[in-house]
C-alpha cells in the first residue's frame, strides 16, 4: 500500500517534468482519480486534437496498473467506443506488461505512442482495424473527422496557446525526464486484448 | 524530496483550467499541506528505519502477514505493536466455559472448564480485528485455542493445521447467554445450565445448530462450500405432545402434530426437554447476528435481544426481526422459524395442520438461560486434482436438475464469474445440503489487514452471501414443500431462487463497508414483512423475501470476514503465480551503504537511504525488500527488465 506516497511523488514529477504533449492533474483532493490530456501528435490524424483521459488509481497501485480511459471520442483501432484502451502496459502480467517501475507518466507516453502507431493486429475495434490495414486513406479521413469533431476546441486561439505552453514547458524539462524513462523500454504493443 | 505545499496543488500544465485555482491555494492550505507532508515524511523515515532494524525473521513474519501498512501512513508505534502482536502470538489459550457440542469438530480441544475469567477475554472479543489478527497468528503457530467473553456471549476459536498437507481448519464456537440483564448475577447458574444443556444436547441429539463451511483450494479456483448436515435420527418417534405451559396463550391448532413431518417430530422426540432445546436453537438464531456483530467490534445492537416481556407475541416478533437478519443454516432452526411465524399469525386455518404454537413462555423459566451454541467450522484443504471431478463435470452452466435414486437435487448457476452449485441429497434419513461457490480468487485484491472495504472484496462477499442466502432459502422452501400438503415443487422454488437470488435486496447494491454495522437498522423493516407474510400465510413468498433480506447483513457477518481471511491468504491459481516465500527469501539481500551510487527504488520511487534493506534480483536490479517482495509474491519478473527472476519459471520468461 504505497499508493499515496508514490502518487504524490508522481504527481509532483508530472507537474514539473511532464512528458512532451502530455499533462496530468488531480481531479479532486483524492489521488484516486486523475485526468490527463494528450495532444494529438503531428503527422497523425489526431493532430490538433486535445484528448482527455480519465485515470483511476487502484488501491494496489503500483502493484496494479492505473486504469485509463479516453473521455474524448477517438477513432482508433485499439480504443473502443467507451474509450477503453487496449494496451499491454495497462494490464497485469502475464497478459499485460505493467510493472511497478512504470508510472503514470510512462503509461501516458505509451498511450501517446499508441495513438501515433496503432496496433491493428490486436484490435479492439475490428472494423477500424481492418480499415487501418487495408484502406488506410479511409481510416485517416475518418480519424481526422473525429478529431475535428470531438477533440478540437471550438475556440481555436486558446487551444493553440495552450499547446504552445505545453510544448514549451515540456521541451525545457524533457532532458530531466531521462532518468525516469531510461528504465522504461517501450516495446511494440502485443496482443493483449484479443 | 521536500516539496512545498503549493507544488502539490499545481498538478497540471493545462494552464487554462488548472493554474488559476492552483494559485488561489490559500497560505493556510499550503501550511497544512506542508505540515501534513512533514508528518508523512517523518513517518516514512521511521518506517524505513523500522524495517532496517528488523531482524530478518521479524521482517518475514511481518511481511508474510501483511502487517507493514503504508510507508508514511503507518506509525512506528503501530508497527511495533503489530510486530509484538505477531511475534508473541496469541494469548495463552484458555479453554472457555463453552464446550463444543457433541458433533464437535474440534475433538482435540479440552473442554468444559466451567470457570474462566470472563473479564480477561472481554477486550479481545470486542474487537473483530483482534480475531482477525489472531487468525493471522494462527498461521504461524499452528494449533491454537482462543476464547473470549463479551457481553452476553462467549466464544472460543480453535484452529488446527496439518503440517504435512497444509490443510487448515478453524472452528469458532459461540455461546450466548440470553439474558444480559441477569448475566452478572447469574453467570454461574448460566454456566451450570449451559453445561447441563449441552450435555443434554450431546446425549440426546447428536447435533446442535451447526454451520460448516469448507474452503477448498483447487488448482484453478477457490471453492467455498457450506455443508449443513442436520442428521436426522432414524424415523422412529411419533410426534411428541409438547408439555403445555401456563403461558401458552396462543391458540393452538386443533390438529395434533403429524408423523409425516418426521424431522420435526424426531428432533423433538430425541430431546428430553423439547422446550429447552427449542429455546436454545431459537436463541441461537436470533442472537447470532448480534453476537457476531459484537465479535466484530461493531456497535452492539441490543434491540435484537428478546426482552423478557411477559407478552409472548411481541417477543416472537422481536425474534422474527432478528431472524431475518441471519439464518443459521440448519434445518432445525428453519422449522422453528416456521413455527414461530405461525405463532405470530393468529389462528391460521390449517394448511399446516400440525402447526404448533411456540411457547415463548419457556424462556421465562429456568430453562430460558440455556446458552445456545453456534458452531462455525471452516476448513481449508488442498484438493488433489481430480478429487472434485464429479462436481466439476457438470456441463450445464446455467442450471441443471437431476434427481437420482438417492434423492439428490443439484442446481448450478453461473453469474458474474461466480459459479455456484447447490445440492441436496437425502439418504438413510440424512439430508445434506451443500452449497458451493467457486470464486476466481484473483478478483480479490490483496487488501491489508482491516482493509475490507475494497469493491472487489465486497462484491465477492456479496456473492458468498448470496450463496448463503440461497442455501437458507433452499432449505426453507425445501422443508416447506416437503412438509406442506400443498405439494409445491421444491425444484421450481430452487430454480427460482437461483434465477434471481438478488431480487428484492436492493441493499446489496450499496453495500456498506465491512464492519460498518448495518445491524441496527434491520429491525423494523423485516419485521413488518414478516407480519404481512405470515398473515398471508404464504410460505413461499415469505421464504423468497427472507433469503434476500439476509444478504443485507452480509457486511457484518464475521464468518464472511473469516472467508475473507482465508481467501486472502490462500494463493490463487487463477493466474500464473508469483514466487513462493522461500523463493523470495532465497534472493540476495543487503543493506544500502553510503558508498553505493545514489539510487532510487523504482517501485516506490524513493531514494534509498542508509541502512535500507535492498533485494537484488538475478538481473542485478535492486529494490527495497518490502517493495519487491510484494511484487514478487504475485509476479515473477523483474519490474525493470522483466526478466524472469527464477530461471525455472520459464513460462514467465517471455511475458
Amino acid at each position: 500500500m504505497q499508493r499515496n506516497s508514490r502518487l504524490k511523488r508522481e504527481l509532483q514529477m508530472l507537474s514539473t517534468e511532464p512528458p512532451p504533449g502530455v499533462s496530468c492533474w488531480q481531479l479532486h483532493e483524492s489521488v484516486e482519480e486523475l485526468q490527463a490530456q494528450i495532444v494529438g501528435g503531428a503527422n497523425t490524424p489526431y493532430d490538433g486534437g486535445l484528448f482527455t483521459l480519465e485515470i483511476k488509481i487502484p488501491d494496489r497501485y503500483p502493484f496494479e496498473p492505473p486504469k485509463m480511459r479516453f473521455l474524448t471520442p477517438i477513432y482508433h483501432p485499439n480504443i473502443d467506443n467507451a474509450g477503453r484502451i487496449c494496451l499491454d502496459v495497462l494490464k497485469l502480467p502475464p497478459k499485460g506488461a505493467w510493472r511497478p517501475s512504470l508510472n503514470i507518466s510512462t503509461v501516458l507516453s505509451s498511450v501517446q505512442l499508441l495513438m501515433a502507431e496503432p496496433n491493428p493486429d490486436d484490435p479492439l475495434m475490428a472494423d477500424i482495424s481492418s480499415e487501418f490495414k487495408y484502406n488506410k486513406a479511409v481510416y485517416l479521413e475518418k480519424a481526422q473527422r473525429w478529431t475535428a469533431k470531438y477533440a478540437k476546441q471550438k475556440n481555436k486561439g486558446p487551444v493553440e496557446a495552450e499547446q504552445n505552453i505545453l510544448e514549451d514547458r515540456s521541451n525545457k524539462t524533457a532532458p530531466k525526464r531521462e532518468a525516469l524513462s531510461a528504465q522504461e523500454n517501450v516495446e511494440p504493443a502485443k496482443r493483449v486484448c484479443t | 524530496m521536500l516539496n512545498s505545499g503549493a507544488d502539490l496543488f499545481f498538478l497540471g500544465l493545462t494552464a487554462m483550467e488548472g493554474s488559476d485555482n492552483a494559485d488561489q491555494g490559500s497560505s493556510e492550505q499550503a501550511d497544512s499541506q506542508r505540515r501534513q507532508q512533514q508528518d508523512r515524511l517523518h513517518r516514512e523515515e521511521a518506517f524505513y528505519q523500522f524495517v532496517n532494524n528488523l531482524s530478518e525473521e521479524d521482517y518475514r513474519l511481518m511481511r508474510d502477514n501483511n502487517l507493514f501498512g503504508t510507508p508514511g501512513e503507518i506509525t512506528e508505534e503501530e508497527l511495533l505493536n503489530r510486530l509484538h502482536q505477531i511475534r508473541d502470538g496469541p494469548e495463552q489459550p484458555h479453554s472457555s466455559n463453552s464446550s463444543s457440542n457433541s458433533s464437535s469438530n474440534s475433538p482435540e480441544v479440552s473442554r468444559g472448564e466451567p470457570s474462566v475469567s470472563e473479564a480477561e477475554g472481554t477486550e479481545e472479543a470486542s474487537n473483530g480485528d483482534t480475531l482477525l489478527d489472531w487468525l493471522n497468528t494462527v498461521r504461524q503457530t499452528g494449533n491454537t485455542t482462543r476464547s473470549g467473553h463479551r457481553g452476553n456471549q462467549s466464544w472460543r476459536a480453535v484452529s488446527r493445521t496439518n503440517p504435512s498437507s497444509g490443510d487448515f481448519r478453524f472452528s469458532l464456537e459461540i455461546n450466548i447467554n440470553r439474558n444480559i440483564a441477569e448475566q452478572q448475577t447469574q453467570t454461574e447458574a448460566d454456566r451450570l445450565d449451559a453445561e447441563q444443556s449441552r450435555t443434554d444436547g450431546s446425549v440426546s441429539e447428536p447435533e446442535t445448530p451447526m454451520e460448516a463451511a469448507e474452503v477448498v483450494e483447487e488448482p484453478v479456483v477457490e471453492e467455498m462450500a457450506v455443508i449443513v448436515e442436520p442428521e436426522l435420527p432414524a424415523p422412529n418417534s411419533p410426534a411428541v405432545t409438547r408439555p403445555t405451559s401456563p403461558q401458552n396463550q396462543l391458540p393452538t391448532s386443533p390438529s395434533p402434530p403429524q408423523v409425516e413431518r418426521p424431522s420435526r417430530g424426531q428432533i423433538r422426540a430425541r430431546s428430553p426437554s423439547p422446550e429447552q432445546r427449542r429455546t436454545r436453537a431459537r436463541t441461537a438464531r436470533s442472537h447470532l447476528a448480534l453476537s457476531l456483530d459484537q465479535l466484530d467490534g461493531l456497535p452492539q445492537a441490543r434491540h435484537g435481544l428478546p426482552s423478557r416481556s411477559p407478552d409472548p407475541v411481541p417477543e416472537v416478533q422481536v425474534d422474527g426481526s432478528s431472524r431475518t437478519r441471519l439464518h443459521v443454516l440448519s434445518r432445525q432452526n428453519i422449522q422453528l422459524e416456521n413455527e414461530e411465524t405461525i405463532a405470530t399469525t393468529e389462528p391460521q386455518p390449517a394448511p399446516q395442520p400440525h402447526q404448533e404454537v411456540e411457547t415463548p413462555s419457556g424462556e421465562t423459566g429456568a430453562s430460558a438461560r440455556r446458552p445456545p451454541t453456534i458452531m462455525l467450522d471452516l476448513q481449508v484443504r488442498r484438493v488433489r486434482p481430480g478429487e472434485y471431478r464429479e462436481r466439476d463435470s457438470i456441463a450445464n452452466r446455467t442450471r441443471s436438475r437431476s434427481q437420482t435414486s438417492n434423492n439428490t437435487f443439484l442446481y448450478e448457476t453461473e453469474r458474474g464469474g461466480f459459479r455456484r452449485t447447490f445440492s441436496r441429497s437425502e439418504r438413510a434419513g440424512v439430508r445434506t445440503y451443500v452449497s458451493t461457490i467457486r470464486i476466481p480468487i484473483r478478483r480479490i485484491s490483496d487488501a491489508g489487514l482491516g482493509e475490507a472495504t475494497s469493491m472487489a472484496l465486497q462484491s465477492m462477499i456479496r456473492q458468498i452471501m448470496t450463496g448463503f442466502g440461497e442455501l437458507s432459502y433452499f432449505m426453507d422452501s425445501d422443508s416447506d414443500s416437503t412438509d406442506s400438503s400443498r405439494g409445491s415443487n421444491p425444484a421450481a422454488d430452487l430454480a427460482d431462487a437461483l434465477g434471481n437470488p438478488d431480487a428484492g435486496s436492493p441493499s446489496t447494491v450499496t453495500e456498506p463497508s465491512l464492519g460498518a454495522g448495518g445491524s441496527s437498522q434491520s429491525g423494523s423493516e423485516p419485521q413488518t414483512e414478516e407480519r404481512e407474510d405470515s398473515g398471508a400465510a404464504l410460505r413461499e413468498s415469505r421464504a423468497r423475501q427472507r433469503a434476500p433480506v439476509s444478504l443485507e447483513e452480509s457486511g457484518s457477518l464475521p464468518f464472511l470476514r473469516l472467508a475473507h481471511f482465508f481467501l486472502l491468504n490462500d494463493e490463487d491459481d487463477d493466474q500464473p503465480r508469483g514466487l513462493t516465500k522461500e523463493q523470495i527469501d532465497n534472493l540476495s539481500m543487503r543493506n544500502f551503504g553510503e558508498s553505493d551510487a545514489l539510487k532510487t527504488c523504482s517501485v516506490c520511487i524513493t531514494e534509498y537511504a542508509e541502512g535500507n534493506k535492498l533485494r537484488k534480483l538475478p538481473c542485478s536490479h535492486e529494490y527495497h525488500v518490502h517493495c519487491i517482495d510484494r511484487w514478487l509474491s504475485e509476479n515473477s519478473t523483474c519490474p525493470i527488465c522483466r526478466r524472469a527472476v527464477l530461471v525455472s519459471a520459464n513460462r514467465e520468461s517471455v511475458v
